[in-house]
């Protein structure tokens, strides 16, 4: 599982942050999102999955390792 | 390649009048007329009309560098006041997601402040009787966003002047503004009229604020006026005067007040318009409600029909209908260039109802938003709030309080249109959109024992 960011959208108001504190965090300088863990582990993949659909932005999208992807996830 | 320009214009205003009377027809035509791109001229603003999810995109892609927001609203200048911007830039922007109370864990304390405020509201209303939406609305979104955005202190010095004073802003949006915002015509005269009463009102609120200060200082967490106010010269003048405060005010409050309270308004016509989803949505908020959660838990909380609900009201009735860039460097999409100076502009109006995006695109259907469907997450297509790095900061702030208010309002009454249906209508007149009035319905308090929702 792999997180893209789309800079363009993501205005930090931390959604993700607060779904999964351990993936995502807010950098103090652009107020943007970075990852703590580019390949996070599959035990974070409900939390991840929540950042993504709960991003008021849609900056968030979920791809596999494989190869995949899927966009933000409807509510 | 230059871009095409739409016909029909006149001598000198060009569009304007077109823009003053249907602007959504207008808007329609330059698709229907130039295709993806095509320019109107509003009184000698050349504003060219990006449609279509692509030029959407790149519209809304624009760096800042490129396409400045602040340049392309004149005639919100004189509603702020001289020396207030209009739009705070990017980086002020996320300084103030960062600092105060948009951040999702500023949430649950709003939540809580605006069911307390629709509480108050309600408090009013009594058995039965008959309100103006835009009226309800207006008072009620004028107490939730200064108690949130503000403070609860402050928050408490406003009375339903307010929002008639503000409802008087608005109004003075004339798009005769692109001529000039200070034509000697009684449209805007109303609005500077309204401008110096808000003037007026908050010297009051300050000067009171002022001799409560220092007990504040004890304990209390001070709120941001208090700060503003405090803050002095060098040679020990104050630094703010009460006029840029007032600016600051209006400039908070406006964006979030006239684009909740029509939301809500729709919301509720909508409903009342198809009462099988009504009656999904009561149904909803009854099952989730008998535990007797608080209502500040779960506005926070998937509310999946109210949610759609909201949002299909948002997709048919748009809060602004026109969003604006003026052109910084050129601005190249496809094979057209668009020079420096001009505006670039999209319409959450069109983009909401092109039939490629929105099978059905007039038609009422809050299933547009079920699992499988999620036409809400073509996020250049679906933009009741804009889109890219511009996109509105205050939308989940915006929902969550759409959810506390009718989580609040439709589980104590029922409603009913008392007007014909189809009566219902969008006033376009000014550049700020409101429900024209009359827009009244009845309500009935919910009668706990003999009433099956």
């Amino acid at each position: 599982m792999r997180i893209r960011v789309d800079s363009d959208l993501c205005q930090g108001h931390g959604a993700c942050v607060q779904e999964a504190p351990t993936v995502f965090a807010l950098d103090p300088g652009t107020n943007q999102v970075v990852l703590l863990e580019e390949h996070p582990d599959e035990s974070l993949r409900a939390a991840i999955e929540a950042a993504v659909r709960y991003c008021p932005t849609g900056a968030l999208t979920l791809a596999e390792d494989g190869g995949g992807s899927h966009g933000p996830v409807s509510a | 390649m230059n871009v095409p320009v739409l016909s029909g214009g006149w001598p000198l205003l060009g569009h304007l009048q077109a823009l003053r009377k249907r602007p959504i027809e207008l808007f329609w035509r330059v698709r229907d007329e130039c295709g993806e791109v095509g320019e109107l001229n509003f009184a000698g603003n050349r504003v060219v009309l990006l449609t279509g999810v692509e030029a959407q995109e790149a519209f809304f892609r624009g760096s800042d560098e490129q396409l400045d927001q602040a340049a392309a609203y004149p005639f919100m200048t004189p509603v702020f006041g001289r020396g207030v911007v209009f739009d705070a830039t990017p980086e002020q922007r996320k300084q103030a997601l960062r600092n105060q109370s948009l951040r999702e864990s500023a949430m649950r304390g709003h939540a809580e402040v605006v069911a307390e405020e629709t509480e108050r509201m309600m408090a009013k209303l009594g058995e039965r009787g008959e309100i103006d939406l835009l009226d309800f609305f207006s008072e009620l979104t004028i107490y939730t966003s200064s108690a949130c955005l503000i403070g609860k202190r402050f928050r408490e010095e406003l009375s339903p002047e307010y929002y008639r004073v503000f409802y008087e802003l608005e109004k003075g949006t004339d798009a005769l503004a692109y001529v000039n915002p200070d034509l000697p015509l009684p449209v805007f005269r109303a609005r500077d009229r309204a401008r110096r009463r808000m003037v007026e009102l908050l010297t009051g609120v300050f000067e009171r604020r002022a001799h409560a200060r220092e007990d504040v200082a004890d304990g209390e967490r001070r709120e941001l006026f208090d700060v503003l106010l405090s803050i002095r010269n060098p040679d020990g003048t104050p630094r703010y005067t009460v006029d840029v405060v007032t600016g600051m005010f209006i400039s908070m409050m406006f964006a979030g007040h006239h684009t909740t309270s029509g939301t809500a308004a729709w919301t509720l016509i909508e409903l009342l318009r198809h009462p099988e989803f009504a009656k999904r949505v009561v149904e909803e908020l009854d099952t989730l409600y008998a535990d007797g959660r608080a209502v500040s838990h779960q506005a926070l909380r998937a509310i999946p029909e109210l949610e759609h609900a909201i949002k299909e009201a948002l997709r048919l009735h748009p809060p602004l209908i026109l969003l604006m860039r003026k052109v910084v460097h050129d601005f190249q999409y496809k094979e057209w260039t668009i020079p420096a100076g001009k505006l670039v502009a999209v319409s959450p109006a069109v983009s909401n109802r092109m039939p490629e995006c929105f099978p059905d695109p007039d038609r009422y259907d809050p299933e547009r938003y079920t699992t499988g469907r999620a036409e809400d997450q073509q996020l250049f297509a679906w933009i009741p709030f804009g889109g890219g790095r511009h996109r509105c900061v205050g939308a989940p702030f915006a929902m969550m309080q759409l959810k506390a208010i009718f989580s609040t309002l439709l589980r104590t009454y029922t409603f009913e249109l008392s007007q014909p249906p189809t009566s219902y209508h969008d006033d376009h007149s000014k550049m700020v959109v409101q429900l024209a009035q009359p827009c009244r319905v009845r309500y009935r308090r919910r009668d706990a024992f003999s009433e099956t929702p």
